[in-house]
């Protein structure tokens, strides 16, 4: 069969991943804490067809030979880990980083996901849960009686309850980072898990050792940026058609010599 | 047999070759430094002891379209495009140094600093490694410096350069795995000598040099090109078919 039809086809899915990414960047647009997705396209191996400096004759030379290239493929998605608006909400449990890091949530499965989706509430229990109910790690409860919390910068928690004038500590929310965010394995839910690529967390105090510092009351907003996206994706269905275009002009060179030899 | 059968025969093949060199370009548009190949046609005359009357067509890649794609800011501080001429080291899968201009560097979990792709950056001394760090910043010369964590962010410490080289283009040609790399008979002795006045802009990649419309339109003319091929073997079959009839009726 033509090559270049299978060239082609490794475009066409090329750009069919990028769509993909595209549009989950644009469908998280409001999404607290996302961070966009990037394809990484990459040139698949060259084949040689005719050997460059290969003997033509006995004593002629061919001085350039023939490779030639087999298409595209994506080979990942880098996140981008800028930093997304900060907005203003007033809610007393609404969490913010400004800066590097993660707040850290426990799974039903004992295992601990980072997140930088700030969205906290209570439970019944007291317990400060993300919004899929997960408790922070570690666990910070509120009395029952608390009429004011106040979450510092480094991540104090301190409650007023009514039967006490002085605030009352609750405990210390910490950030973890890693050396290779970009490693991190997104597990929807506005969730990720460490893996080998971003290596082990370091946990530390919001603020100090590079960390961000923890802003009560703010959500951090998706860093998508709509224009780019837009622009990303007309680039993406022009080159999608243009792939396309020599899938099926390949294909009636096909249709033509089947129809006129034979 | 007609001669004419197989003159068509190998144009047609030849179209085919070089249209998918086309529709490789055309399908790394949108990849990032990918730089174009060319294709040509070449008549090959066909040796031997007779009257050379002949010439067969042979596609061939004549060499690679070096020149720069459009610069695109992605805002990211690793990734960098190489401004002008010259080319990023880095060391490929077999520990070979080759040249790319895709500028998408990447730490991984040891410090060192890798591209998408996972091929190790060269810096002066060999790959780049960057300790735990708070901010980087790559100059304009490639060099790399960071914040260490929990340092002040007004004290940047510089860790390494990136090795940005600058050989002739006439000695480069694109390898097996898309990377550029010395011809073999313009090798030299040692690695590859790093230029000092090389520049780099930091938060912009390159964009791939391919020029959709012109791959496009090398294709339909290609394909054109293919169907008279086809043309002369549809008359070839019809002459001999001719010629058969003819001798039937002797």
């Amino acid at each position: 069969m033509h090559p270049a039809l299978w060239v082609s086809k490794t475009g066409l899915s090329a750009q069919d991943t990028n769509m993909a990414t595209i549009s989950n960047n644009l469908a998280n647009v409001n999404t607290t804490g996302f961070k966009r997705d990037r394809a990484v396209f990459q040139d698949l191996l060259y084949q040689i067809d005719r050997q460059p400096g290969g003997l033509n004759t006995q004593n002629s030379e061919l001085p350039s030979g023939l490779q030639l290239g087999t298409g595209v493929r994506i080979v990942g998605t880098a996140k981008q880990f800028s930093q997304g608006n900060l907005e203003v909400t007033e809610q007393p449990l609404d969490l913010a980083i400004d800066g590097r890091g993660f707040m850290q949530v426990l799974q039903p499965d004992g295992q601990i996901a980072y997140t930088r989706d700030g969205q906290f509430q209570l439970n019944s229990d007291g317990d400060i849960v993300s919004p899929s109910g997960y408790p922070l790690e570690p666990n910070i409860n509120v009395p029952e009686n608390a009429s004011t919390i106040t979450i510092g910068k480094d991540g104090t928690v301190t409650a007023i309850t009514d039967d006490q004038s002085a605030p009352q500590n609750l405990g210390q929310i910490t950030l973890v980072d890693f050396i290779n965010p970009q490693g991190l394995q997104a597990i929807g839910n506005n969730l990720y898990k460490a893996t080998n690529a971003s290596g082990d967390p370091t946990e530390g105090e919001p603020g100090l050792s590079g960390l961000g510092s923890l802003e009560q009351g703010m959500v951090e907003a998706s860093n998508v940026e709509v224009v780019e996206e837009l622009v990303n994706m007309i680039t993406t269905q022009r080159a999608y058609e243009m792939n396309s275009k020599v899938v099926s002009a390949t294909d009636q060179m096909l249709q033509f010599i089947t129809n006129n030899i034979g | 047999m007609d001669k004419a059968l197989y003159i068509g025969m190998s144009g047609a093949k030849q179209n085919m070759l070089s249209q998918r060199a086309h529709a490789n370009n055309l399908a790394n548009v949108s990849t990032t430094g990918f730089k174009r190949d060319f294709a040509q046609a070449r008549s090959m005359p066909v040796f031997g002891e007779h009257h050379p009357t002949r010439a067969y067509a042979m596609s061939e890649r004549p060499g690679t379209d070096l020149s720069a794609g459009a610069l695109q800011d992605t805002g990211r501080k690793l990734d960098i495009a190489v401004d002008g001429e010259g080319w990023l080291a880095v060391q490929n899968q077999q520990g070979e140094e080759v040249f790319t201009r895709t500028g998408s560097l990447q730490v991984d979990v040891n410090g060192l600093v890798r591209l998408s792709s996972g091929e190790m950056v060269l810096g002066n001394g060999g790959p780049v490694a960057l300790p735990p760090f708070d901010n980087v910043q790559i100059g304009s010369d490639g060099t790399i410096s960071v914040v260490p964590v929990g340092g002040p962010p007004d004290q940047l410490v510089e860790v390494d350069r990136l090795k940005l080289v600058n050989p002739p283009r006439e000695a480069l040609e694109k390898g097996l795995e898309g990377f550029i790399q010395r011809k073999p008979d313009q090798a030299i002795d040692g690695p590859e000598p790093a230029v000092g006045d090389q520049r780099v802009v930091s938060g912009f990649l390159e964009s791939s040099n391919v020029n959709a419309v012109e791959e496009m339109i090398s294709n339909l003319q290609l394909s054109r090109q293919y169907e008279m091929q086809v043309k002369v073997m549809t008359t070839a079959n019809e002459n001999s078919e001719a010629s058969a009839r003819l001798l039937q009726n002797l």
